[in-house]
């Protein structure tokens, strides 16, 4: 199977293992769209921005001796957004609306940047 | 200690940001680098921001590197507040870059009207465009383009003063 859809697999199955989700998006580090399904707004634009909170995210991480970045969030008033690391090379982003399950999110989303880690080597 | 003057490097990718910003740092530059997964002739991109400091007499001086790709613009707008300047650097052999250069100059300085300086990179290769020519370009005064080798510390302070000269004129304008 392509990569692309090998990682629409992933992205469709997230989908509905946590079905209150709005979009999740999966881009490379340097804020390319691979793959995504949103229910609204620019793919390329949240591509960048996923990639650009996840690198700035590193650089937190280590400055404070966190180690390596495996995740960070945005949460507003009407929405949130999961940003993990998949891998060296990929970043996944998760959007989600006020009062979803964290919990679940994070359970199935960081079992997704793993493979997406393996896919993307 | 005076209150920091914070200037934004920004300009088309692969104009030399991060080496200046290195070039000039007196602290360890904050770089978020990533793989490009683009050909951009370069292996590694900026993709939030590079952030060096560094004193001049009694000022401390920030700055703040934005990424050069489009798709980034919103780092251009986030960096921009509350800069005093802006240095747009642009490789003088990459005219092919010259349009992403106008539309970051146009983006930032239409969102946020504050003084910039053109700084023309790589004048040392051989087909290359002078500041001058590169102001022509962008229809401004020469005065507000040079000629910069982003390694070289005298040449990226001697475009750093430059900036500050252009800043200050832009304070007495604004008081007269």
């Amino acid at each position: 199977m392509a990569t692309n859809d090998q990682l629409q697999v992933i992205i469709e199955n997230l989908r509905s293992a946590v079905p209150e989700l709005r979009g999740v998006i999966v881009a490379t580090t340097d804020g390319l769209a691979i793959a995504h399904s949103l229910s609204s707004g620019d793919a390329n634009r949240i591509a960048a921005m996923v990639a650009t909170a996840l690198g700035l995210g590193k650089r937190i991480c280590d400055t404070i001796g966190g180690g390596a970045l495996s995740e960070t969030s945005f949460s507003g008033a009407t929405g949130q957004v999961y940003v993990y690391a998949g891998g060296a090379k990929g970043v996944l982003g998760v959007l989600a609306g006020p009062g979803s399950n964290v919990g679940l999110i994070h359970l199935e989303a960081r079992d997704a940047a793993g493979k997406i880690q393996q896919i993307l080597g | 200690m005076n209150s920091p003057v914070k200037l934004v490097i920004s300009g088309p990718v692969g104009a030399g940001k991060t080496t200046f910003i290195q070039t000039l740092s007196d602290s360890p530059v904050v770089s978020t680098d990533e793989e490009a997964s683009e050909d951009i002739g370069k292996a590694m991109t900026t993709v939030a921001l590079d952030f060096g400091t560094l004193n001049v007499e009694d000022y401390p001086i920030y700055l703040f590197g934005t990424p050069g790709q489009e798709r980034f613009d919103f780092m251009w707008e986030v960096l921009c507040e509350g800069a005093y300047g802006l240095i747009l650097l642009i490789a003088g052999d990459r005219p092919r870059d010259f349009p992403q250069a106008r539309r970051i100059l146009e983006f930032i300085t239409t969102q946020t009207p504050i003084p910039f300086l053109i700084a023309v990179t790589r004048q040392d290769m051989e087909q290359v465009w002078t500041p001058e020519e590169v102001s022509e370009y962008f229809g401004v005064d020469p005065s507000l383009a040079c000629g910069l080798d982003a390694r070289d510390q005298q040449s990226a302070y001697e475009t750093l003063f430059r900036m500050f000269e252009l800043i200050n004129a832009s304070a007495s304008e604004q008081v007269a």
